[in-house]
């Protein structure tokens, strides 16, 4: 059973291989390569699952090996990549059966389905890699994916331009990995991820420079892929892509990444404890500040970015307190209602015609019964009510909060709680309660609303797996928890519903726009790198380095110019040169 | 029997080879190059045979077949170019036919 590992991984590839060749195959065909390889890869994942216990290591071949330094293409299977690959192949599926109708209308079917293939597999490589290296690969093949759906309605130039930003944004991170991965090969000797630990633990000391430094540099990394303080900028534009590629890239599983790399890279962080205090922070300082940026969007999906964002910045401060399996929990739960939230909002986009604006819409809830419904679940989990998931992963991540981090980072959680209650009941009784605004389109099908119902039905489900234990301080932490998020639904009631013009008003102070923006970062972001660096490129628009070479090629094309001209046509004079080169040819021998 | 010195031959040769050279340079009409060229070619074909006589080897004589033999190939790929010439620019002043020039 377990050997069907490597076929995880492989169908999904083998979907993309196809579908590159499938401009010409019809529609139904298409659907059935792009949805029916994740879904054999999800079922084969699940047979995996129920007969693997405890670990499983899979070589397949090798891969590179130059002197000392050999890698293999190896798959390694523990709780932790199980966790993730369930959540990759199932949600996975699920996005893909969606997209099946929600893509349907419109260009460049078959190029979708193919780029979505190839990011399930990526993100099976990333999760499933027994070395750094194999890692790597997924790791920027989930990038690249992301970067051509982002991009997938490239004739819009702003899609294009935030793919490109996404590419860019992310690369910096991605540099940081890189050279991680080289930093820990020249002081360890080795890339496989087991050794690493094991070697990292033994060689270096607690906090010294080299721990501190390849945390860092692996801390880059995931900041960068997961959206995280000061590499979240490129998320929220990262919407121009379709809904399906929000939910599945840039909510279920490629900016959960990092939270994975981390996890995965434990015994190096353990090692450096400055650096986990670092990742604490910067999960609850991005916690808090994408929540209060997701008060104030308007467009539905941007406000979805944010949450992630804040989502995400939640798991890494667990992460940055140790709380390693709860931080893990919180992604497969957020997994869920993520691409639930994500998924529902698609609905109402396309039967809005395309219409984003939380404001233009209103009144839905009687006219997309089913959407409203699963949608409303999702809010509910995503504002860690009981007894949705949401609410049992939070408030495992904050009950280890409050144990190892102090009450400062509790305290951001707890907020982060009551921000993020309002702002997705904001977006509820926008979109939902109200007045009706327009009158939305037909009916869009039942494969869109069966993931709804699947997802819906998970995010409620997920949360009994792992029940909190009992005690006094953790009935208090949580309904404290449950306390904030009652707590923001009922200040979203009292602002949205009952009185909207409060919201208006609040929506057109310079708190709001400066929050709108992103708290300034795109602004600082372009005067401070993209200006200077644009304004360099057009000074430099000749290319300093370029001119030596022009300066060979101008020297080349001089030559030919001079001998070019001996060149004349003439037959005598070519003989007169034969004779005269022989004559010093023969001399220069004679005489030396 | 009266032998030549070697010194005489390779005079004779050289000046046969100075005079084909000269043809070659001098001459515009076609036929008198093929002609100077194999003058000169016959030049060191003596040039081989003096050397040959002095030293008592067959080589040189060996080398003059060569010779022979590769004048023939020659004279019949330049006739060739010749007619063809004569064909396309009913003249056979190489001068006149210089427009493959750099």
């Amino acid at each position: 059973m377990q050997d069907l590992l490597a076929l995880i991984v492989m169908l999904p590839l083998a979907g993309f291989a196809a579908l590159m060749f499938g401009r010409r195959f019809p529609r139904g065909l298409v659907a059935a390569v792009g949805v029916g390889s994740v879904g054999a890869s999800a079922a084969i994942a699940t047979i995996v699952a129920w007969g693997t216990s405890g670990t499983f290591t899979q070589p397949l071949w090798r891969w590179l090996s130059v002197g000392a330094f050999r890698v293999d293409i190896s798959l390694h299977l523990d709780p932790l990549s199980l966790a993730f690959v369930m959540v990759v192949t199932w949600v996975g599926f699920l996005i893909h059966l969606y997209s099946a109708r929600f893509m349907a209308e419109g260009e460049g079917y078959a190029r979708f389905f193919a780029w979505m293939n190839l990011f399930v597999a990526s993100m099976l490589i990333l999760v499933l890699a027994d070395n750094l290296l194999l890692l790597y690969l997924g790791w920027e093949g989930v990038g690249l994916c992301s970067y051509l759906l982002i991009g997938f309605w490239y004739k819009e130039q702003a899609n294009a331009r935030a793919a490109v930003k996404a590419f860019i944004v992310t690369r910096v991170g991605d540099a940081a990995l890189a050279v991680a991965l080289l930093l820990i090969w020249t002081s360890l000797g080795t890339l496989d991820i087991a050794a690493v630990g094991a070697k990292a633990s033994a060689q270096w000391a607690s906090g010294s420079g080299l721990a501190i430094a390849a945390a860092l540099l692996l801390l880059g990394g995931a900041v960068g892929k997961s959206a995280q303080l000061p590499l979240q900028t490129w998320l929220p534009d990262a919407m121009a892509g379709p809904t399906p590629v929000s939910a599945l890239i840039h909510a279920a599983t490629m900016v959960t990444a990092g939270v994975y790399l981390i996890a995965r890279m434990r015994a190096i962080f353990e090692l450096a404890p400055i650096v986990m205090t670092l990742v604490a922070v910067i999960g609850a300082a991005t916690l808090l500040l994408a929540g209060f940026s997701a008060l104030t969007q308007r467009d539905i999906k941007r406000v979805l970015a944010y949450s992630t964002m804040s989502q995400v910045g939640t798991m890494f401060l667990a992460l940055g307190v140790g709380a390693w399996s709860a931080s893990v929990y919180h992604f497969v739960t957020h997994a869920f209602f993520k691409s639930l939230l994500f998924l529902a909002a698609g609905v109402v986009i396309l039967r809005m015609r395309e219409e984003h604006d939380m404001f233009r819409m209103g009144g839905l809830r009687k006219k997309l019964p089913l959407t409203f419904w699963t949608f409303l679940i999702g809010a509910l989990a995503l504002s860690a009510l009981p007894p949705t998931a949401g609410f049992f992963s939070k408030d495992a991540i904050l009950a280890e909060v409050w144990k190892r981090g102090g009450a400062g980072l509790w305290l951001a959680g707890l907020v982060g709680a009551l921000i993020t209650s309002l702002y997705t009941f904001r977006m509820v009784f926008l979109v939902f309660f109200g007045e009706a605004k327009e009158e939305p389109k037909q009916d869009a099908g039942w494969t869109m609303g069966i993931p709804l119902v699947i997802l819906a039905t998970s995010s409620v489900v997920a949360g009994f797996f792992r029940l909190p234990e009992g005690g006094r301080t953790e009935w208090l932490l949580m309904s404290a928890s449950a306390a904030a998020s009652l707590a923001g639904i009922l200040i979203a009631w009292l602002i949205y519903v009952r009185r909207p013009e409060a919201g208006f008003r609040f929506g057109r102070t310079k708190l709001a726009a400066f929050w709108l923006s992103g708290w300034g970062f795109d602004v600082a972001y372009d005067t401070l790198f993209v200006r200077p660096l644009a304004g360099f490129a057009r000074v430099n628009r000749g290319d300093f380095i370029d001119a030596f070479f022009r300066a060979l090629a101008a020297l080349a094309l001089l030559d030919h110019r001079a001998f070019s001209g001996s060149v004349t046509g003439r037959v005598r004079w070519y003989v007169a040169g034969l004779a005269c080169g022989a004559v010093v040819v023969v001399a220069v021998l004679v005489l030396l | 029997m009266v032998t030549i010195p070697m010194e005489h031959g390779l005079i004779f040769a050289g000046a046969l080879f100075a005079l084909g050279l000269a043809g070659v340079l001098l001459r515009r009409n076609l036929l008198f190059m093929l002609l100077s060229i194999e003058i000169m070619l016959n030049a060191a074909g003596v040039a081989f045979v003096v050397a040959g006589a002095k030293w008592q080897e067959a080589d040189g004589q060996v080398m003059f077949f060569f010779i022979l033999a590769i004048a023939a190939a020659e004279v019949s790929v330049g006739l060739a170019i010749l007619l063809q010439m004569y064909h396309r620019f009913k003249t056979l002043d190489t001068d006149a036919v210089s427009r493959m020039r750099g």
